[in-house]
């Protein structure tokens, strides 16, 4: 049974739509990307999976039932914005929050602390969340969604506003979450994270889902036109095989646009007849492309 | 299912009372009270207080020749007289040597009252008819009322002492003479009510009810206008610090909005409790109890009856406003905006306390406090006046009571339902319209 379904979930806001008519399925221990520009409508849609407001039609189940007090219990969310009362001690307010999730005192306290100790700031259990930098209060924001080992968890925006170390730092803990069995619903305007952590995702567009999938099938669908080809020498007259549109120079050798696979195999022998090849791929296109031709294309 | 409520009471009570503005502010105002019930005695230490306040009169040389029953230097030694008499003489008179001409005398009586010798003096001119001439009081202060009383009651003795003291009058007729009339005015009531006056009350008992109601307005007045700003601001903070999202998200928005308010209220009774132990502290000193004791104010003579409603009409007075409070704290998004936004319902209290506190307390029965008495927002105030002083029927009491459980219940209905809508609301302040649409929408 899936851990989270939404099912053609609309929701309007006066005569704006801010979502029209989304679903999408959520495994139990996966991880699901949500795309979109700025105003697509993810937070909307996270938000009615969080029970903060009713989509006007459509349903979403949790592990097949319906939003009640124990689906509530069994959410974490991490929300965009900081969502911590800034003059309360660290302990005071996780405790708290953890309490409301229905976790008894001493649980929520070891809990805290272990992960705490996990992201290695194990003072911060007694300072207040206004004392901590941005970065240190993401990860109070982050262990405030996952104390109560939620088995559904929504990230908005997770990792912004942190440094690369501390990306990896929450990005391998996501992963865990997921290795443990929790779904999580994810949405970034990162698109190496999504590559990165996602297997199935739905990219949104001024309110309507535009592209939907397993990452990979979707990857498959898009033909693959570029070539990086790493060589010792220059090649010359690469432009004048078939199929290739553009070169590119760079300093480890070329790039090159194709418009048909086809184009592979005597690009590289033309290269290997001039001189000694280092690197020959033919690329995947990057979910960054996909999205920005998805969404540029709807832009006609 | 209740756990949630009461964490939440707790953490709100908790982290207020742990926080030093809550500290900060108790230790001032209780600093204050302090101040303010000690102040007549600290006034007394330095004014010497006890001691009789000088008056000056001239000395004049020409009246002490004169032989007449009234001179003015005769005058004044008979007031010399009547002060000493006293217990505790509350004036007494000081002669300014004659400097001869008028306007010399003057500037030395006033050089007196600039040097302190003296606080005023008394100036005499011939009376209208009687051979009694009339007097003037002068005194750098613009209201000398307890002097001029003084010598207007002494005067008045030492002049019919002075009369009749050749006339043979015997001690006695001249007590009965001198005595004051006796006049008690007594309230009774017509039908069995619910006030407290009627069951033949003493003087004292009647002024303890007035002291209660006062006390109990007070308190609520103070009770709304501390812990409604706190409710409201505390949610506007919540909802600015985008906790609420998260907080929805755990708890039923009910018992969120229904605890912060309950936590609010156990801070303020803490708050109040240590201003009843503070004042309580400092009526039971010694130099205070002695003026306490001259007022005839006693605990034990506190109605029960009274008390016992004066708590119902607090309590549900208290929570209509608290839950108003948190519906405005979360229509705003910025604290900023807050001040503005409570201003109608901050107008509405202190409507409801100046009705009762000017209007009330002088004529508990009118119309207007009748008509008060019905109305949710006031009535908390003006029934509490008319049980103190007056004595409402009791059907009237109780149907008060009901009128204010039904606001509270539908104010506490709407309210759940704006903090549910209003606090995802954010940016401007939504209008009437769209919060309507939004509320609509959280069935």
């Amino acid at each position: 049974m899936n851990a989270l379904s939404v099912e053609r979930i609309f929701k309007q806001y006066g005569d704006k739509t801010a979502v029209n008519g989304i679903s999408f399925d959520v495994a139990p221990g996966e991880i699901y990307g949500l795309l979109g520009a700025n105003g697509a409508g993810k937070t909307t849609t996270m938000r009615m999976v969080l029970g903060l407001i009713y989509p006007d039609s459509g349903t979403i189940r949790y592990e097949g039932k319906s939003y009640g007090k124990e689906q509530l219990q069994g959410l974490g969310y991490l929300p965009e914005e900081r969502g911590l009362y800034p003059k309360v001690k660290v302990s005071d307010q996780i405790i708290y929050l953890a309490q409301l999730r229905g976790m008894s005192r001493r649980d929520a306290d070891q809990n805290l602390r272990y992960w705490l100790e996990r992201f290695g700031v194990p003072e911060y259990y007694g300072k207040k969340v206004e004392e901590l930098s941005k970065g240190n209060q993401q990860k109070i924001q982050f262990i405030a969604a996952v104390i109560h080992r939620p088995r559904i968890v929504i990230m908005d925006e997770a990792f912004s506003g942190l440094d690369p170390v501390n990306v990896e730092l929450l990005k391998s803990t996501v992963k865990e979450l997921r290795d443990s069995g929790s779904s999580i619903l994810f949405s970034t305007h990162r698109m190496e994270h999504v590559e990165e952590l996602c297997r199935n995702i739905t990219i949104l567009h001024r309110s309507n889902p535009v592209l939907q999938g397993n990452l990979k099938a979707i990857k498959k669908r898009f033909p693959r036109e570029r070539i990086i080809l790493g060589t010792e020498d220059d090649v010359k007259g690469l432009e004048k095989v078939g199929g290739v549109m553009n070169v590119k120079r760079h300093e480890y050798g070329y790039e090159l646009l194709i418009n048909d696979e086809a184009a592979g195999r005597p690009v590289l022998e033309l290269a290997l007849a001039q001189t000694n090849v280092n690197r020959f791929e033919i690329m995947e296109p990057t979910l960054n492309e996909i999205f920005i031709k998805t969404v540029g294309e709807s832009h006609e | 299912m209740n756990s949630s409520f009461w964490t939440v009471v707790g953490f709100t009570a908790k982290n207020k009372i742990r926080g030093k503005a809550f500290l900060i502010t108790t230790l001032i105002i209780a600093v204050i009270m302090s101040i303010a019930i000690n102040l007549p005695y600290i006034i007394s230490q330095f004014s010497g207080e006890g001691k009789p306040t000088a008056v000056g009169y001239l000395d004049s040389n020409i009246e002490k020749a004169k032989s007449n029953l009234f001179t003015h230097t005769r005058i004044a030694a008979m007031l010399n007289d009547y002060y000493a008499k006293q217990e505790k003489p509350e004036l007494k008179l000081v002669p300014i040597p004659d400097a001869g001409s008028a306007e010399a005398n003057e500037k030395a009586l006033k050089q007196a009252v600039a040097d302190d010798e003296i606080q005023g003096y008394i100036e005499f001119s011939p009376g209208k008819e009687s051979g009694f001439p009339a007097i003037t009081y002068k005194s750098e202060s613009l209201m000398e009322s307890k002097v001029s009383a003084s010598l207007s009651a002494a005067l008045q003795v030492v002049k019919m002492e002075a009369v009749i003291g050749g006339g043979g009058l015997s001690e006695e007729v001249k007590a009965l003479l001198t005595k004051p009339i006796e006049l008690e005015s007594v309230q009774i009531s017509t039908v069995e009510g619910a006030g407290s006056i009627g069951q033949g009350k003493t003087k004292e008992q009647q002024g303890m009810d007035f002291g209660t109601v006062y006390v109990i307005i007070i308190m609520l007045f103070m009770a709304i206008m501390i812990s409604g700003q706190m409710i409201a601001s505390e949610i506007t903070a919540e909802k600015s610090s985008r906790v609420m999202e998260i907080l929805i998200t755990s708890v039923a928005p009910l018992k969120a909005m229904f605890g912060k308010i309950f936590g609010m209220f156990l801070v303020v009774l803490l708050q109040m409790a240590i201003y009843i132990v503070v004042i309580v502290i400092n009526m039971t000193l010694p130099q205070n109890a002695d003026k306490l004791g001259e007022l005839g104010i006693k605990l034990s003579d506190v109605d029960p009856v009274l008390l016992t409603y004066s708590l119902v009409f607090f309590l549900t007075g208290y929570f209509l406003f608290a839950t108003l409070f948190a519906a405005v704290g979360s229509i705003v998004s910025r604290t900023e905006d807050l001040g503005q936004a409570v201003m109608p319902i901050t107008m509405l209290s202190l409507a409801g306390f100046y009705i009762c506190i000017f209007g009330g307390m002088n004529n508990p029965g009118s119309m207007l406090m009748k008509v008060c008495s019905f109305i949710p927002f006031f009535s908390p105030y003006a029934m509490v006046s008319r049980l103190g002083l007056s004595d409402p029927p009791l059907w009237q009491v109780w149907l008060s009571i009901l009128i204010l459980l039904a606001t509270i219940l539908a104010a506490g209905w709407l309210s759940a339902k704006i903090y549910r809508a209003g606090v995802l609301m954010y940016g401007k302040k939504p209008s009437l319209k769209e919060l309507g649409k939004a509320m609509r929408a959280y069935k």
